[in-house]
């Protein structure tokens, strides 16, 4: 039987888009959304998967009407099927009530692999993907950038982490979460974007519970700068070095 | 209908070991972070450690600042997992019933934080690089789309409100700021949890991307230089302040520097305590990739360049001159 996959995707604003306006600080998102960029590596992953060892590859995303595009751009890079878990608001919620949700319909999809990026490109808490493991009752790994699918049966994964660079087996079922380095997700080509219009995408009415009791946030600001920068001018250069380094030192920098 | 259960005022602040059992370089910041809210909420600090042959680190816990000193020390805790540092936590939160736990916002710290969230329903904060108690709210301030705006995120309830500290953002404490604690011994069953994820190695990385991630000081060259050559004087600098080099994009695109020491929008995000831009201009897209940084020094001779605006310390002058008088400066 092939391999179970599905990826977990998010929508978000293209952050190279998004203007900070100067008077209030604010976000002012561009037009464009685009599938969060770790996503994009947990995605070609799922289709490496299949189509080295075959797999079913399921794309699954919780989001507004629009992010619908995402899961067509998914499709059209080779993910066989979507689910739309359709609700307004998603970062209205926290980071558990989204895990829930998404868990809730894991559970029936049964998976051998649950692939995700490693944290949003918005808000970058990176927790829907422990929380959808700990809620599954399944191994995490995180910070994944290389994959094997091998010996038979298991997973032999890459990760780089404060001790240096880790090895890693593990036997589905997992969760496995991606960072840059993974691979080089591929652009849809015109036969996958035709193909994808076939795909089935299943949309489902999802009701999250908005920040609750536990936690609530403000939006997001342009931090104030805390500190007036020094600026050393019109003096010679062994002047202007000793002062720098005598700040370094007042900073404990060094 | 019960009162609902009363938080105790208690903090519980986790420290981290490495692979060879020593305190990680966050378990200090901890303790300061820790003491910081334990004193705002009138409250004791307990502070949490965990691995194997862990005794003498934790140790250093209670003489640098912790009321009380928690460490579970297994051998099956040496490669610590996310399923089995969550049940460490799990087990440190009944027994002590804190109102705040905070957990260091590494590799480890950002897997078990949300899976202990979920397992409790409690409110989990990612990243915090600032906190403050407002009545009865923890606020926690965490950077988001790419640390170019903050938010602050408010925790409330009755039951212990989680947050990931990001490395660096505290002072570190010293192992001379309070005084030895007894060490209290945590037993936690793991049965198979530490077996699902084996780990086959861990290799020492050498210099690479990875140092540029996680390196406390970046020091990094634009366009000023001129030519690849100039270059050495960037490294030289890096050597002397015990940092990595990063470049710009003009500057990889030219093929001067590799492109994984790219830092930008297109490159690499860096988040050190300080960054030293060299002959760097500030084009938005290099100022993107440090904006987490603590500090920014630059070394520019336009006074104008946009560096300037988001530099802690900066100087007008000729890198040329200005970096070989640097390095003479910080010769010890």
């Amino acid at each position: 039987m092939a391999m179970n996959v599905v990826v977990l995707v998010k929508q978000v604003p293209d952050t190279n888009a998004i203007k900070i306006e100067r008077a209030s600080g604010t976000v002012q998102p561009g037009g464009q959304h685009v599938i969060s960029s770790y996503d994009q590596y947990a995605i070609e992953a799922a289709i490496r998967l299949k189509e080295a060892h075959g797999a079913e590859v399921t794309v699954l995303t919780l989001g507004p009407a629009g992010a619908k595009d995402a899961l067509s751009r998914a499709l059209a890079m080779g993910a066989d099927k979507a689910i739309h878990l359709v609700t307004a608001n998603p970062n209205a919620s926290d980071t558990l009530a989204v895990a829930e949700a998404m868990a809730g319909h894991l559970r029936g999809l049964n998976p051998d692999i649950v692939l995700a990026g490693q944290g949003s490109d918005d808000y970058e808490g990176n927790q829907v993907g422990p929380q959808v493991a700990e809620l599954l009752g399944l191994p995490v790994v995180s910070n994944v950038n290389g994959l094997e699918w091998a010996p038979v049966g298991q997973l032999t994964l890459t990760r780089d982490i404060e001790d240096g660079r880790q090895t890693v087996e593990v036997a589905p079922p997992v969760v496995l979460l991606a960072i840059s380095g993974l691979n080089e997700p591929r652009y849809p080509s015109l036969k996958g974007i035709m193909a994808a219009k076939k795909k089935p995408t299943e949309q489902i009415a999802t009701d999250v519970p908005v920040a609750s009791e536990r936690i609530a946030w403000s939006e997001p600001v342009a931090p104030e700068q805390t500190i007036a920068g020094v600026m050393v001018r019109d003096v010679p250069a062994a002047e202007a070095a000793k002062q720098l380094a005598g700040w370094l030192r007042e900073q404990k920098l060094i | 209908m019960a009162e609902p259960e009363r938080h105790s005022g208690t903090v519980l602040a986790v420290a981290e070991s490495d692979r060879g059992g020593a305190l990680r370089p966050v378990s200090w910041e901890m303790v300061t972070a820790g003491r910081a809210v334990a004193d705002a909420i009138g409250g004791p600090l307990v502070a949490l450690l965990f691995g194997s042959g862990v005794g003498d680190a934790a140790g250093l816990l209670g003489a640098a600042g912790a009321d009380r000193v928690l460490c579970a020390d297994d051998p099956g805790l040496a490669n610590a997992n996310s399923e089995a540092a969550s049940a460490v936590l799990v087990d440190a939160i009944a027994a002590v019933r804190p109102s705040v736990v905070l957990i260091p916002g590494t590799t480890l710290g950002r897997d078990y934080a949300p899976r202990v969230a979920a397992r409790l329903r409690a409110g989990l904060a990612a990243d915090a690089v600032a906190l403050a108690v407002d009545g009865d709210a923890l606020v926690a301030t965490r950077p988001v789309f790419g640390g170019r705006v903050q938010t602050e995120v408010r925790l409330r309830g009755p039951g212990a409100r989680l947050v990931t500290v990001h490395p660096g953002s505290f002072p570190a404490a010293s192992p001379q700021d309070g005084v030895p604690q007894a060490i209290e011994g945590l037993t936690v069953a793991l049965g198979d949890l530490e077996t699902r994820v084996r780990v086959r190695d861990t290799v020492a990385a050498a210099s690479g991307p990875v140092d540029l991630d996680r390196a406390t000081i970046v020091v990094g060259g634009g366009r000023g230089l001129k030519e690849a050559g100039n270059f050495g004087l960037v490294e030289e600098l890096a050597t002397s302040l015990d940092g990595v080099v990063g470049a710009t994009r003009a500057v990889t695109d030219a093929g001067w520097r590799p492109h994984h020491e790219q830092i930008g929008q297109t490159g690499r995000t860096v988040a050190p305590r300080l960054y030293v831009a060299v002959g760097v201009s500030g084009a938005i897209q290099h100022l993107v990739g440090i904006q987490g940084s603590d500090y920014i020094v630059a070394i520019n001779r336009d006074p104008d360049a946009p560096i300037f605006k988001i530099a802690s310390f900066g100087i007008v002058g000729d890198l040329f001159e200005v970096v070989p008088a640097l390095i003479d400066e910080l010769k010890p």
